[in-house]
């Protein structure tokens, strides 16, 4: 199994953490696969968040190394990353710009310059995926919390990438699309794409985890991948 | 107890419209200079958080070379140091001229550093005593918290449109054009937003509900605080007044 985001002694904090100096994440040393569907629990203000921005390159560590397909993610530049790596926010509204909703799913694949053509193909695709076609003329600011997590994650999905970290995905979804999102999340393990999940969806994480990764104050207490191991 | 903490509130706004004043009525590179470092003295002896105005500032200084250019072509002025054929690319006077307008920002920056050693809500109870309606005073107290936040926003807007595989160094002109669109489309419906629901707390907090308000809060002026502000008006009149003369 190929190492698609390795974490090597770790340790971040906030410039204005209170306690000064108070360290976020403490030492973490982790190998995220690809291929694995990695649920990282844990109660609020463990880290959880905070890793998953290391992770995803958005923070830089305070010492230790983030590496993303081998490369260090502290000389890559954003753009690079979120071409390998797709990044759900916990507040979905963060990372909606266009003013319709068809736009603003389309508008990656058209700033990168692809076809037209595959581009209304696909973003048909993602509209009828999240069921967000009766929206797609809509303003994404005056959708739901729910429409705008799935605005946002088919925003993210139309980009073919290799790895997802999703903060929070269910999140204001309802059964039925918490369903959807396990078909799509069942789909996409099955292609052989990782995702690292932040979750308190005990049930969500129950059916797909592979692997399951507790934070406590800054520090991995357990991971299910160890525990399995003799 | 500190400096910071005994001043009263109206003190710093007086000290620091002395010091913007005088920003703006001088025109003397080595007057501003003093200005500017009699700014950081008090910010310094107040505990003001320098270092994110250093950063401010920092940001502001391609704007020497661009105003010291236009200034150069426009009103050219003192010795010419870059010329492109007959036309005056640089003068001496340009890169003066560029200098001033970066220590009037400074001065700008570094006194709200200043203004910020008081919270918002000590800032607010020290306009309402000075018979400023409370209404108008809030407000300004609000655009105040607003400013940073603005800024952090679009910060995390490009954050997420180049995490979203946009490589903005990359993008041709024309389509970084749309980028900003992309930028300020949810900067401006996020503040329209946010406004919407501050104005809705404020109506569910009561706000405005009888014509008078109390405050338990009370500012009281001390005897530094008088000395202060004098020395503050006359200190500042003279240098009006001398550098006038």
């Amino acid at each position: 199994m190929s190492c698609y985001i390795e974490l090597n002694n770790v340790s971040f904090s906030y410039p204005r953490s209170y306690p000064r100096g108070k360290v976020a994440i403490n030492n973490v040393t982790l190998h995220l696969r690809q291929n694995e569907f990695t649920a990282l629990t844990g109660p609020n203000g463990g880290g959880k968040t905070t890793l998953a921005k290391l992770a995803a390159g958005i923070l830089k560590p305070s010492s230790g190394k983030v590496l993303i397909c081998g490369k260090d993610s502290a000389k890559m530049t954003l753009g690079e990353i979120g071409k390998k790596i797709g990044y759900l926010f916990q507040n979905p509204q963060q990372q909606l710009f266009a003013l319709t909703v068809a736009e603003d799913i389309a508008f990656s694949l058209e700033l990168n310059g692809h076809d037209k053509g595959e581009i209304a193909r696909k973003v048909k695709n993602m509209l009828e995926l999240f069921q967000l076609t009766h929206l797609q003329d809509s303003s994404p600011f005056n959708l739901s919390h729910g429409e705008k997590g799935r605005l946002a994650l088919a925003g993210i999905f139309i980009n073919h990438l290799d790895y997802f970290i999703l903060d929070e995905p269910t999140t204001g979804l309802d059964v039925e699309r918490k369903n959807i999102l396990s078909d799509i999340v069942k789909r996409f393990s099955g292609h052989g794409i990782g995702m690292l999940v932040i979750s308190h969806d005990e049930g969500f994480v129950a059916q797909h985890a592979k692997r399951t990764i507790e934070m406590v104050e800054g520090e991995i207490v357990y991971d299910s991948s160890k525990d399995l191991r003799p | 107890m500190t400096a910071a903490k005994t001043l009263d509130p109206r003190t710093k706004l007086i000290m620091v419209l002395c010091l913007s004043s005088l920003a703006v009525f001088i025109q003397d590179i080595y007057v501003l200079g003093g200005v500017l470092l009699a700014s950081f003295v008090i910010s310094v002896i107040l505990k003001g958080d320098l270092f994110p105005a250093f950063k401010q500032v920092k940001r502001l200084l391609l704007l020497i070379v661009i105003i010291a250019v236009i200034q150069s072509l426009f009103a050219p002025a003192g010795k010419t140091i870059i010329t492109i054929g007959t036309f005056p690319l640089l003068t001496t006077g340009g890169l003066i001229r560029g200098a001033e307008f970066i220590l009037r920002m400074a001065v700008i920056v570094v006194s709200a550093t200043i203004v910020a050693t008081s919270s918002s809500r000590e800032t607010v109870q020290g306009l309402v005593q000075w018979k400023i309606p409370y209404e108008i005073a809030f407000m300004v107290s609000v655009g105040i918290r607003f400013l940073p936040m603005l800024t952090e926003e679009i910060r995390n807007v490009m954050l997420a449109i180049q995490l979203r595989g946009v490589e903005l160094d990359k993008i041709p002109f024309r389509k970084k054009l749309k980028i900003y669109s992309y930028i300020l489309t949810p900067i401006v419906v996020g503040t329209v937003i946010r406004a919407q629901k501050l104005a809705t707390a404020m109506e569910t907090r009561a706000f405005r509900a009888y014509p008078r308000r109390t405050s338990y809060m009370t500012l009281k002026m001390a005897l530094p605080d008088y000395a202060i502000i004098s020395f503050s008006i006359l200190v500042s009149a003279s240098v009006v007044v001398v550098y006038y003369m």
